[in-house]
């Protein structure tokens, strides 16, 4: 046995240096004439959809606009940003060992997150321990303030899913208030961390303003199939239908309502709703549509971000967590400039504790947090207008009940 | 001299894989823990997919329950305890569900496995929602990559330890008969359920516990993390890209595949699919046996089978066999139908009659393939109906079969040695000696399916012998050969018979019938027909009419 | 009515099941590939629609008059290139098996990254035939319906095919043994590779009329793989109207547990039905016995 195996053990050994050997052809940091930034984004896998929609034409659109510029602002000279990039494949292990290249092999200065809550958590211990800042834009957890204490590099922006359904549950609220819709709400939520965590928010919040749940079910990620769902929901007689779902049924959710002539005064469904493709494929009978997100779309600012996004792009941003993704990247470069060197801890103080002037306004972060987040948006005249939480600045007034589909 | 160095490179390597947390940076340190981590992966995988070429999609739902355990009872609860909670669940499931699937073979296998860990998954979200109110799982845990790769790094050599155990040992090699032929391996006396069960319960615990291991790194476990379907897809490229059939293969598949991935990944992140597609597919076109095959044609070390003995002659009285009654019908034919009669020991008995006359079926209900419909077999005095093929080749009845099955990819040795395993009676003879009696000590070292037709029969009849039984049913094992060859044939068999082994006989070649047969058995539509000393049978009318056709045929 | 209202959105929603299964069937059924690449070829088909249509205004129906006979000659390259090169080389079925796994999850990662460049990741969805119509009281939508129309067609003229006619017979010897076809005169290779091609122009109609109702993106392809398989298996291998009754009757288990038990455990439903067949009867629903 051992005789037959020793020229294999020796193979192998021989294997693993050339192997070795190969991986070692990284470069090095030169003198600082750029600004080296980095990102690992799932350009495949099943978090690709949700990636290259709101993460990756923002980076994309973020350096071209920089370097556009000039570049970033160090001292006093303009250093323009050169991208690393990496594909996570949708996968924990990968985007953390993209992490560790990232900072290790190419040495980059800065590295952007990858989107999900679970790759952005999974990578959440490596960026802190690297020292990193961490721009977690596109997670959304009601873990995020116990996090952001936990990783002093972090920051959360999206809200807490507490925060969503709490928005969610005040607009509806105020809607019951005013006589415009009944207190049976049907509510279903896909089955995963996003969707339990915004359906049992919404519970507590829809019962804290005086609604009843006629309906309460969740489904497993990735059916497409929700018409036995929406009939069940249908028969519950509600004044608001509640999904909190992802981008496919969203669409199947939509599609399948519009069939089944469903409809109730609210309706409101999840990821994916503020995407172009939403208003692509349904065009008029989007109007009066609810969903999460939302932005304030007669600002000059986002109006001017959506034209250089299409032309950049070729594509409309999102309407919920792109406008975010680009702000958190032009509050990373203010920090950048304020600290005015490359120094990373100093910049992720920065981020939580400075001011700053981006696309979707003046942002100042609290406890590593954007409390100021759209959590309901609706589709007026083909534009996603931000309804809630009322008391922001821009708050449009709903459009109740939803015109019936046609 | 050569031994001495060795086991100083061997040592020199084993330092430096301890050692290399401490002298790499972060990056490199992950891509060990990858390596390591597919490697546990793999090398599990093979230890069960290998011989048994089950080709298992499973690995991931062992994986994430690893995973899901850590991540339940990781904060709560001291690491190790916590290793081996995962480790024990891994094992539960695995029993129960090997219970269940492990008698389903080939393509249908490799769907239910992959069923499993879907079902499994959709379990899991079903009780993280409704019961557990919340679908992902938080995993603070201060573990750094030093610690997780000395982790990883033990298992990996745990595992390898396991294997090299796992090949020595007669169920190595008894795993290896029932890839090969589970119906051959059965009735030389293994339990192949038993064996496969076992070794699938040990390749899910290495898979566990990697999960549990691996989870705290990722701060966040939830279903699609922890039972992500494409790790199992990876591990089963991996093992099969670098030889799942030798304990060092999968991890020659798993250093070329990961540090590929790493190498696309990084130099080409917009086309790493398709590159990665067509240098996978340029790889399985020009690598027919995996990495392995280029580098040795490995072999395994053959166990002798058996220590040489002499057997006690077992004094009994009474008949050796004794059939009362026995009858098997499917559907509505009867193809074996209340037959009976006894084999003395020491006897040759043929037993003869047209095609289909269920000769076979009767064989087969000796031998334990089937159970009879009614009726009561008894052998040395031991009532053997419905018992398992194994039971009854461990009581000393061994067979060969009509259509030749031998284990078409052990050599010559190994089939021999494999029924040798697990006899409870004391060898008789080597087998070497066995296979010198059958006249193949010239192909010791040949791969069973190699051999011609005629040498595979000759095999089959060591087989049988290495059981040392004493009964053997032989399947028409003389059709098929020439006169030179069926003259020493018939003298082989009567050697036996010297030897004091019984022999029950189904064959076409009267003349053989003729000359060994005390006593035969003739068949018809199920029925015996005539019994008695040969050439008188022969000549009974009833006989002729049956051969040549009566009026029922 | 309950029952009407569970048994037609299932027989619909089965009809889809069926419908992407039934090219599978041919595919590994008879020409014995495990094609891991079957879901990519079914959403390069979508996309294929999906241009047309939106590009050009080309009905789906119509878009399967162009996709189909594509699909058909690209799935015979693939085979006479690649694959039976490994058919050939495999001493056995196992080792033939484990090649074509091997190279069509190579396959997999080139359609995928093809469709990557040429679409990038994001979800893409359009509308068409998105109208209701009513059928004893329950409201279906006319694009499934059609799905379902054409998987009880094809499932049903592919069976008689094989059955009735002199080279479904062949086809089938191959799918029962492939050696023994070959003694009685039958080109192996070429039937095989025929029953490959088609089934890839199945795979096609599948993924045509699928786009018009289904939100997919470049990277789902193994989802439908793993639909399919588990309804090839359920129904037997190589049997075409096993795979119709397999994917009708998962349809009808989703929706009644949708609607009676929870929502929530129409996946789980689906596996343990799928096991629960597999063990009582190891060869699938229509599958012969074991030898």
């Amino acid at each position: 046995m051992l005789a037959t195996n020793r020229p294999t053990m020796l193979r192998i050994t021989r294997l693993a240096a050339i192997a070795a050997a190969l991986a070692t052809f990284a470069p090095t940091a030169d003198a600082q004439e750029k600004i080296r930034i980095g990102y690992a984004i799932s350009k495949t896998g099943p978090y690709a959809g949700g990636a290259s929609i709101t993460t990756l034409p923002n980076y994309e659109l973020w350096v071209k606009d920089v370097n556009a510029a000039g570049g970033i602002k160090l001292g006093d000279k303009k250093l323009p940003i050169e991208i690393v990039e990496y594909d996570d494949r949708s996968s924990s292990e990968e985007a953390v060992r993209a992490i560790e290249r990232l900072a290790n092999q190419d040495k980059v200065d800065f590295i952007l997150p990858p989107w999900s809550t679970g790759l952005n958590l999974a990578v959440g211990p490596t960026l802190n321990r690297l020292g990193y800042p961490h721009l977690a834009v596109t997670s959304v957890t009601d873990k995020a303030p116990e996090l952001a204490k936990r990783w002093s590099n972090a920051t959360f922006w999206l809200g807490t899913s507490a925060q969503i359904s709490e928005g969610l549950a005040e607009l509806l609220g105020k809607l019951k208030s005013e006589g415009k819709i009944g207190p049976n709400i049907a509510m279903v939520s896909v089955a995963d961390q996003f969707g339990i965590e915004l359906s049992a928010a919404g519970r507590e919040a829809f019962k804290k303003a005086g609604f009843t749940l006629t309906y309460d079910k969740t489904y497993p990620m990735g059916s497409q199939d929700l018409q036995p769902l929406l009939n069940d929901a249908i028969a519950a007689k509600p004044d608001a239908f509640i999904a909190f779902s992802y981008p496919p049924d969203t669409i199947a959710l939509t599609e399948q309502a519009q069939l089944l002539k469903f409809n109730p005064k609210v309706f409101y469904v999840g990821v994916g709703t503020a995407f172009p493709l939403y208003k692509g494929k349904f065009a008029a009978n989007s109007d009066g549509v609810m969903g999460i997100g939302g932005w304030n779309a007669d600002s000059p600012q986002l109006k001017d971000y959506l034209a250089r996004h299409k032309a950049a792009t070729g594509k409309e941003p999102d309407r919920w967590a792109s406008s975010i993704t680009y702000a958190s990247l032009q509050v990373l470069q203010q920090a950048i400039e304020k600290v005015g060197k490359l120094d990373r801890t100093a910049i992720a103080a920065e981020i939580r504790s400075g001011t700053f002037d981006t696309i979707i306004g003046k942002i100042k972060l609290k406890d590593g947090l954007l409390q100021e987040v759209w959590s309901v948006g609706q589709w007026q005249n083909g534009e996603f207008y931000a309804l809630a939480p009322t008391s922001l600045p821009g708050a449009r007034t709903p459009v109740v009940p939803k015109p019936q589909w046609q | 001299m050569s031994k001495a160095i060795a086991c100083c490179a061997g040592l020199a390597l084993a330092a430096a894989l301890i050692a290399f947390p401490l002298y790499v940076n972060g990056y490199y340190l992950a891509l060990g823990i990858s390596v390591l981590y597919f490697t546990i992966l793999a090398t599990a995988w093979a230890m069960f997919s290998g011989p048994t070429r089950y080709i298992s999609l499973a690995t991931v739902a062992f994986f994430g329950i690893g995973a899901y355990t850590a991540a339940v009872l990781g904060e709560t609860w001291s690491w190790p305890v916590v290793l081996l909670a995962a480790a024990a669940i891994g094992a539960l499931v695995a029993a129960i569900t090997g219970l269940s699937t492990l008698r389903l073979s080939g393509i249908y296998f490799v769907i239910f496995s992959f069923g499993l860990a879907e079902l499994i998954r959709q379990l899991v979200i079903w009780y993280e929602v409704n019961i557990h109110k919340s679908v992902g799982r938080y995993l603070f845990s201060a573990v750094t990559q030093d610690v997780l790769y000395w982790q990883l790094l033990g298992l990996t050599a745990l595992v390898f330890l396991t294997g090299f155990l796992l090949g020595r040992s007669r169920y190595g090699l008894a795993l290896r008969a029932i890839g090969a032929d589970e119906t051959a391996a059965s009735h030389s006396g293994i339990d192949a359920v038993r064996i496969k069960l076992a070794v699938f319960i040990l390749s899910a615990v290495f898979m566990s516990v990697t999960g549990a291991i691996m989870a705290p790194r990722w701060t966040y476990i939830d279903p699609s993390i922890a039972f992500n379907p494409m790790i199992s897809f990876q591990v089963v490229i991996m093992a099969l890209l670098g030889g799942a059939g030798s304990l060092f293969g999968p991890v020659l598949g798993v250093i070329p595949l990961v540090l590929l991935f790493e190498v696309l990944t990084a130099t080409l992140p917009n086309h790493f699919s398709i590159v990665l597609g067509v240098i996978f597919v340029l790889i399985v076109m020009l690598l027919p046996r995996g990495v392995i095959g280029l580098i040795s044609p490995w072999s395994w070390s053959t166990p002798e089978g058996g220590a040489k003995g002499t057997a006690p002659v077992r004094a009994r009285s009474g008949p050796l066999l004794q059939v009362d009654g026995a009858s098997k019908s499917f559907g509505g034919l009867r193809a074996v139908d209340n037959v009976s009669f006894e084999v003395a020991a020491g006897q040759i008995v043929g037993i003869i009659g047209p095609n289909g006359s269920g000769k076979t079926t009767l064989l087969n209900l000796l031998s334990g393939a089937l159970a009879p419909s009614s009726g009561a077999i008894r052998f040395g005095g031991t009532v053997i109906t419905g018992l398992k093929p194994y039971r009854i080749a461990r009581l000393g009845l061994a067979r060969t079969f009509q259509l030749v099955r031998v284990m078409a990819d052990l050599t010559v040795a190994e089939n021999v040695a494999a029924a040798a395993l697990f006899s409870t009676a004391p060898a008789r003879a080597t087998g070497r000696e066995l296979l010198d009696l059958v006249g193949l000590a010239q192909m010791h070292d040949t791969p069973a399916g190699e051999l011609t037709y005629i040498d595979q029969k000759r095999l089959e009849l060591a087989r049988a012998l290495a059981l040392t039984p004493q009964l053997v049913l032989l399947d028409e094992w003389l059709a098929g050969l020439n006169p030179s060859e069926l003259e020493t044939g018939i003298a082989l068999i009567a050697r036996l018979r010297d030897r004091g082994t019984t022999i029950i006989m189904v064959e076409h070649v009267m003349d053989a019938i003729r000359a060994l047969c005390g006593h035969c058995i003739v068949m018809n539509a199920g029925s015996v027909i005539a019994r008695g000393v040969p050439d008188e049978v022969l000549s009974d009318p009833t006989v002729v009419t049956a051969y040549l056709g009566g009026a029922d045929a | 009515m309950l029952l009407i209202d569970i048994v037609l959105p299932g027989l619909v929603l089965g009809g889809m099941y069926a419908l992407i299964a039934l090219g599978l069937t041919l595919q590994y059924g008879v020409a014995r590939i495990m094609n891991l690449s079957y879901g990519e070829s079914l959403i390069a088909a979508a996309f294929g629609a999906l241009t047309l249509y939106t590009g050009l205004g080309v009905s789906p129906l119509v878009a399967l008059l162009l996709a189909v006979p594509c699909a058909v000659v690209l799935n015979w390259l693939l085979y006479r290139l690649l694959l039976a090169r490994l058919m050939r080389r495999g001493k056995d079925r196992g080792a033939q098996e484990i090649d074509s796994i091997l190279v069509t999850f190579g396959v997999l990662f080139a359609v995928q990254g093809v469709m990557l460049i040429a679409f990038g990741g994001q979800y893409y969805s359009y509308s068409y035939l998105s109208i209701p119509v009513v059928v004893l009281g329950t409201t279906l939508a006319v694009n499934r319906l059609v799905a379902l129309l054409f998987a009880a067609a094809i499932g049903t003229a592919v069976y008689l095919l094989l059955t009735r006619t002199r080279v479904g017979t062949a086809v089938r010897a191959i799918a029962v043994d492939a050696g023994a076809a070959r003694l009685v005169g039958i080109d192996v290779p070429a039937m095989s590779g025929f029953a490959f091609a088609c089934g890839g122009g199945l795979v096609a109609i599948g993924g045509v009329l699928v786009s018009m109702f289904l939100t997919f993106n470049a990277s789902m392809g193994v989802v439908f793989t793993m639909k399919a398989l588990v309804v090839v298996i359920m129904g037997g291998v190589g049997n075409v109207l096993g795979a119709l009754v397999a994917g009708l009757m998962l349809g009808v288990v989703e929706t009644a547990v949708a609607r009676l038990v929870d929502p929530g455990l129409t996946l789980a439903a689906t596996y343990a039905l799928f096991l629960a067949v597999l063990l009582i009867r190891p060869t699938g629903l229509f599958g012969r016995a074991a030898a």
